[in-house]
């Protein structure tokens, strides 16, 4: 008869009903955490291990400071990649979303085939990256590129420029081609999150003499300014560290024109030296985590 | 009691959360340190697909051992023409990465030889077909994550690199007897893979020599009256009188592929260097460089490079010259092969074959062996030493050396007919006359860091894109050659 007194009497003392439900949440959530652990937190910890040593391929290597970092800071491709890097992040987010937006607007309006356009919009981003790059590459070919052939055949008589060969406008060409490649996604979150505002508040607005600026301004923006913060952090990590446009279309040149962090640690690699490739892709962490922090603060302040 | 009910709850949940944590880091700490796998008898098959997909079960489980000891060197030299006889058995599935090259005709072909050793011996072997551009990536992954084939070919750059952190399977046996077999290596394959270089030992077996021969177009030559040039200040001057565009004289890479590092062997016969002769100290500046990166930029700012020679991928230049917009290149036979496959046969009838122009100091035709290599790692070394041996046998190489792009390695090779052919020919002679990789600089792995960064290709893009004079641009160069040098005192 004790025994289940005691029993009872011990649960009692340390799991309530709801610090058992609690318990419960926390074991459901933990397969979750531990694979974020598994395949966030454990390689990121580690790269930023391996970038304090002297690790290459085949030997573990010593730990050695901040002697790669040093290396790194004193290399002139790396500033330049750097500055390439927050540059083409910079750039190409302003245009997806003045591109991503205004088509957004556009297919949020009642017009024709609206179902085929919208599909339309998503083939850039459906097709495979390299693809989409390779055929950027050979448009802007300096010969028989179908940039050339079609300003020429407008009369514009540009003869042959080399796009991807002059520090001008390699990055540029860079620049449009992740654009075309990545606006489709922005335009279809920002149109996802248009069809949630509500229509009377466009119509109470309208009651109150609001015109299409400031309804613009007053509903559409604020209302969708919680898709505008989280599409601009992803689209700005995807950016930051995507190798195969610039690989694909300059392999970082001419020069050091469109060097970008990933092709400079892919360079890293390719001699084996693991320890300062590594330190190259964590350098930009700092940056992307001031935008995290930066973007979750708004989040915060908007909840 | 509050504080108490929450002390516990808290230490279960830091408990249970800190120990699967700990587990987890360390399960995966395990996994990316721990050495090579033991090859010990009756140990179960672990090996994985390189590219992560599931690890096959294994084939033979009777076959415990590693290798059978009929695959052992035999004393009988000749034994190297044709297979070893006698059973082979395998652990599991072995695995092959063959390095891909242009010619789809050698790609079938190689992977075919090795699959039908597979049959013959009962063994399961997959085959892997990899771009040679990317073999150096893939095989960092792979010893990382300890998943390296069983066997596989690479370029000396990769072997010196694997020799010195000793990945690889001492092959002096299995050279000793090819060699012998088959006449005796040909001395620039037996110098490029001295043992002194690579931690002591023979850890590859050469299987073709690749190098750089000079494509000109005989017809554009002939209108113009132009004889094939033997320097390469003839060679700016013939690309001057013939450029017209869309046609350019001089078709050579510029950017940052391997390609571009062709011009460290220009540099190179104009007398510039890129280290001391002890292979230590970055000595890029000097007069003979500066003169050197005169004469290129000078070229390039007189237009006889095609447009994108800066950004050109590895394929620029075939790309160029299969389009016809290019009257020199500089390339390892590929091109030809593209031309032919393309049926063009008008390129082909009208495209002369030399060895590289010479610099004012002297003439650099450099040229390197590729190695079939076995990584200590893998749990069938003997086997694998076996599919080596049985893939140079000659029946098979001559067969493959006329559809490949390779030279000899072997004296015996040289009696190849597949190296009648004028381009074979021009790579047969490359191996028996070329320079040494990296002559007359010492090829180190501080040298192959060198050319993996591009440095000069980059020094010369500095000059014809972003303006910089001569003198920046060289020291900028020196700076990082010297940065990269240090890295290895």
């Amino acid at each position: 008869m004790t025994a289940p007194v005691t029993q009872a009497s011990g649960r009692r003392r340390y799991l309530t009903m709801a610090h058992r439900e609690a318990l419960g949440g926390y074991l459901m959530v933990l397969p979750v955490c531990l694979v974020l652990l598994g395949l966030v937190a454990y390689p990121f910890i580690y790269a930023i291990v391996i970038s304090f040593t002297s690790r290459v391929v085949g030997d573990p290597g010593v730990f050695v400071g901040f002697r790669n970092y040093q290396f790194l800071f004193n290399w002139v491709s790396f500033n330049r990649a750097l500055t390439n890097t927050v540059t083409l992040v910079v750039v190409t987010d302003i245009l997806k979303f003045c591109i991503g937006l205004g088509l957004a607007l556009l297919l949020n309006e009642k017009i024709k085939a609206q179902g085929l356009f919208r599909s339309f919009i998503l083939l850039p981003w459906a097709m495979p990256a390299f693809v989409s790059y390779l055929t950027w590459r050979l448009l802007f070919l300096p010969i028989g590129g179908g940039i050339n052939l079609l300003l020429n055949s407008f009369g514009l008589n540009v003869g042959v420029i080399d796009w991807l060969g002059q520090r001008s406008t390699a990055m540029p060409a860079v620049i449009i081609a992740t654009v075309w490649r990545g606006f489709p996604f922005w335009a279809i979150s920002f149109l996802a999150a248009l069809q949630n505002v509500p229509p009377e508040q466009y119509e109470a607005a309208k009651v109150d003499g609001a015109g299409t600026w400031q309804r613009f301004r007053y509903i559409t923006l604020p209302s969708i300014r919680h898709v505008i913060i989280v599409v601009t952090l992803l689209s700005s990590i995807w950016t930051a560290n995507s190798f195969e446009s610039i690989w694909i279309m300059t392999q970082g040149g001419p020069s050091d024109a469109t060097m970008v962090l990933p092709v400079l640690a892919f360079f890293g690699l390719q001699s084996q030296r693991l320890g300062e490739a590594a330190a190259v892709s964590v350098a930009i962490v700092p940056a992307l985590a001031i935008l995290v922090f930066i973007v979750a603060a708004l989040l915060q302040r908007e909840d | 009691m509050r504080n108490r009910q929450q002390l516990s709850r808290r230490t279960l949940l830091s408990g249970v959360l800190g120990s699967a944590a700990a587990a987890l880091l360390a399960a995966c700490s395990g996994a990316a340190s721990t050495p090579a796998a033991s090859t010990a008898p009756g140990a179960a098959p672990t090996q994985a697909n390189p590219f992560g997909s599931a690890a096959p079960t294994a084939t033979k489980p009777a076959a415990s051992a590693v290798a059978s000891s009929s695959t052992a060197p035999s004393s009988n030299a000749n034994a190297a023409t044709s297979p070893s006889a006698g059973p082979i058995t395998a652990t599991g599935k072995m695995t092959y990465w063959g390095g891909l090259i242009f010619s789809d005709d050698a790609n079938n072909m190689l992977s075919q030889a090795v699959k039908d050793w597979g049959k013959q011996n009962k063994i399961e072997i997959d085959v892997v077909m990899i771009n040679q551009n990317e073999t150096n990536t893939k095989v960092a992954a792979a010893v990382e994550s300890n998943t390296m084939p069983d066997a596989l070919d690479m370029g000396l750059d990769l072997m010196l690199l694997l020799s010195n952190t000793g990945k690889l399977t001492a092959l002096d046996d299995l050279y000793q007897k090819i060699g012998t077999a088959q006449g005796g290596w040909l001395k620039g394959t037996e110098d490029a893979t001295d043992p002194k270089k690579f931690g002591g030992s023979r850890n590859g077996i050469p299987f073709g020599v690749s190098g750089n021969l000079l494509f000109s177009r005989k017809d554009v030559l002939q209108q113009a009256g132009i004889a094939v040039p033997k320097t390469w200040e003839e060679l700016s001057t013939a690309a001057e009188k013939v450029t017209k565009p869309p046609l350019y004289g001089m078709g050579l890479a510029l950017s940052n592929v391997g390609d571009g590092n062709l011009q460290v062997s220009v540099l190179q016969s104009y007398g510039g260097r890129i280290a001391s002769d002890d292979g230590k100290t970055c000595t890029l500046k000097s007069p003979e460089t500066k003169t050197y990166l005169e004469w290129v930029t000078s070229a390039y700012k007189r237009g006889l490079f095609p447009p994108g020679a800066t950004t050109w991928d590895g394929a620029g230049d075939n790309n160029a010259y299969l389009a016809g917009q290019a009257v020199f290149i500089a390339n390892t036979g590929s091109v030809a092969i593209t031309a032919q496959a393309n049926k063009d046969t008008d390129l082909v009838n009208n495209t002369g074959y030399s060895s590289l122009p010479s610099g004012p100091k002297m003439k650099i035709s450099s040229f390197g062996p590729n190695v079939r290599a076995i990584p200590k790692s893998g749990k069938n070394i003997e086997p694998a030493k076996a599919l080596i041996e049985h893939l140079a046998n000659p029946d098979f190489l001559n067969k493959y050396y006329k559809v490949a792009i390779y030279g000899p390695v072997l004296q015996n090779q040289l009696k190849f007919d597949a190296f009648n052919e004028p381009i074979r020919a021009g790579l047969a002679d490359l191996a028996q006359n070329g320079t040494a990789p990296g002559y007359p600089d010492v090829s180190n792995t501080a040298y192959a860091d060198f050319n993996n960064n591009y440095i000069v290709p980059k020094m010369i893009q500095r000059v014809v894109i972003d303006n910089y004079d001569l003198d920046r641009a060289i020291d900028e160069a020196q700076k990082a050659g010297e940065a990269i040098y240090a890295k290895y005192k």
